[in-house]
């Protein structure tokens, strides 16, 4: 068994009673809390503007203002409330992001990013080096991994995605497609067990779309996908979170929540032809 | 857009060939010569000849250069203009001259050096020799966004020209180009924080790791 393969096995995501606002701003998040079991793959689906790519950032500890000083491990059993576990602490300081046992916090952030890979919406604000190989490397050198074994995550990664030798391009001249798999080759070289997705599939032509669908069928973590793309989510998704304005409107099974067409036509959704 | 700069980079020719390091001394031998001749000594037109002739030698064309230096001459000019209008007599027109050539023969080696090597491999040289992470950092970054901002520039004038049905004064023309770039420059903030946000992602803690790619992997 490869060592991708147990950390998928013991990730999972727990999320509870989790609140943000920017400095000054409204409210982005309102009370939101829900788990992810290991390998399940997740839909957050909801209106532009409804919280989806905050949520995620929470999930990989992007907005550091927000993040507790929590030192410790904490239980991941349902049922049993994080604030419980943590006594003596003051309410700022209560983790609400748990990723396989570990709190979401200042002092963990670095093993949280190790295990939660983070796809961002447009692949030119991701790809930031000046060739492929370096931007797949990018990520095992951080983790400290030897040169030999950074060049073989970079192949495998590489052609996990379809993309093997593709190592001396310039990724400034590739198609957006291939950027898109360039992305997830750099986040897969960091083997995470978690996939946090942002918008993966917007203006992908068919055949680009597809090939992506392929590659996070055979991912074996869990994965959390941000999209409008509902068609795919019925096609990829166990399980769907319906997101409007912050707050947590549904969580269920896909056909359930996708298919219930007073709920969608509620949260400006549409129940996708798949389902019709 | 994106090989504006280095259209011949991965070119074949003789000077491509040379090992990395000979190419970035070469240039910095030029720019040196360029700079510390005096322009009224017949030297000068010995380096300018050498110069280009390395451009011929490695196959850019002259025009390509020439259209570059189109665009360096303006500000270049502005620059220089300063200098006969404040100093009086001939001084300040011979400091103007200087200016002009060396900063020409200057861009044009700098032109020929990243067109006889990918920009990667110039990285890699000057990481070779030492030269300090951030500088690298920010020349491999604003080599890689550059482009983006250009493109992104690029893609809001066409919006700008769709919704042009007359020919706008030029008072209205500088408006709204000054509207563009405060646009791009708040864009470009954003995007800044978000590719932040990306090497955050991927373990980045403030410090450049770096390995080279194997020389067989390159074309």
């Amino acid at each position: 068994m490869t060592e991708s393969q147990v950390t998928s096995e013991s990730s999972a995501v727990r999320v509870e009673r989790l609140s943000f606002r920017y400095p000054g701003g409204p409210d982005v998040l309102t009370d939101i809390s829900f788990t992810i079991a290991p390998g399940e793959i997740i839909g957050l689906v909801g209106p532009s503007g409804a919280g989806k790519s905050t949520l995620l950032q929470h999930l990989n500890g992007l907005l550091p203002s927000q993040l507790p000083n929590f030192v410790g491990n904490v239980s991941n059993v349902p049922g049993q409330r994080l604030t419980d576990q943590v006594s003596g602490g003051h309410v700022g300081n209560v983790p609400h992001v748990v990723i396989d046992n570990l709190p979401v916090a200042r002092q963990s952030i670095a093993e949280v990013r190790r295990r939660v890979g983070f796809l961002f919406q447009d692949p030119d604000d991701q790809l930031f080096c000046p060739t492929v190989f370096e931007d797949v490397a990018f990520g095992p050198l951080n983790l400290g991994l030897s040169e030999d074994e950074a060049r073989q995550r970079v192949r495998d990664s590489l052609a996990s995605v379809g993309l093997a030798g593709y190592e001396p391009r310039s990724t400034l001249r590739l198609s957006l497609g291939e950027r898109k798999r360039v992305c997830l080759a750099g986040v897969f070289a960091c083997q995470p067990g978690v996939l946090a997705l942002d918008e993966p599939f917007s203006s992908l032509d068919p055949r680009a779309r597809r090939t992506l669908i392929g590659i996070l069928k055979k991912f074996p973590g869990s994965q959390i996908i941000a999209t409008h793309d509902l068609d795919v989510v019925v096609d990829l998704c166990h399980r769907v979170l319906l997101l409007d304005a912050g707050q947590l409107r549904a969580a269920g099974p896909t056909a359930d929540i996708l298919g219930n067409a007073a709920l969608m036509e509620r949260h400006g959704l549409e129940v996708p032809w798949r389902l019709r | 857009m994106s090989d504006y700069l280095d259209r011949f980079g991965r070119g074949q020719s003789m000077c491509h060939r040379w090992p990395p390091l000979a190419k970035l001394l070469s240039a910095i031998a030029m720019i040196l010569a360029a700079t510390c001749v005096p322009i009224a000594h017949p030297l000068i037109g010995i380096v300018a000849c050498v110069i280009f002739f390395a451009h011929t030698l490695a196959r850019i064309p002259l025009a390509y250069v020439a259209r570059r230096l189109l665009f360096f001459w303006p500000p270049l000019f502005l620059m220089a203009i300063s200098l006969p209008l404040s100093q009086s007599g001939q001084t300040g027109w011979l400091l103007f001259a200087t200016i002009l050539v060396r900063g020409t023969l200057s861009f044009s080696t700098a032109l020929w050096l990243v067109n006889v090597m990918p920009f990667d491999q110039l990285l890699a040289t000057l990481r070779r020799l030492r030269v300090p992470d951030v500088l690298l950092a920010i020349l491999s970054l604003m080599y890689r966004f550059l482009f983006v901002l250009w493109d992104e520039l690029d893609r809001m004038r066409t919006a700008r020209a769709a919704r042009l049905f007359r020919k706008p004064s030029l008072w209205a023309t500088w408006r709204s180009a000054a509207h563009l770039l405060g646009r791009l420059l708040i864009r470009a903030l954003d995007r800044a924080d978000r590719i932040h946000g990306a090497m955050l992602a991927r373990g980045w803690d403030g410090r450049s790791r770096w390995i080279e790619q194997p020389r067989e992997d390159r074309p």
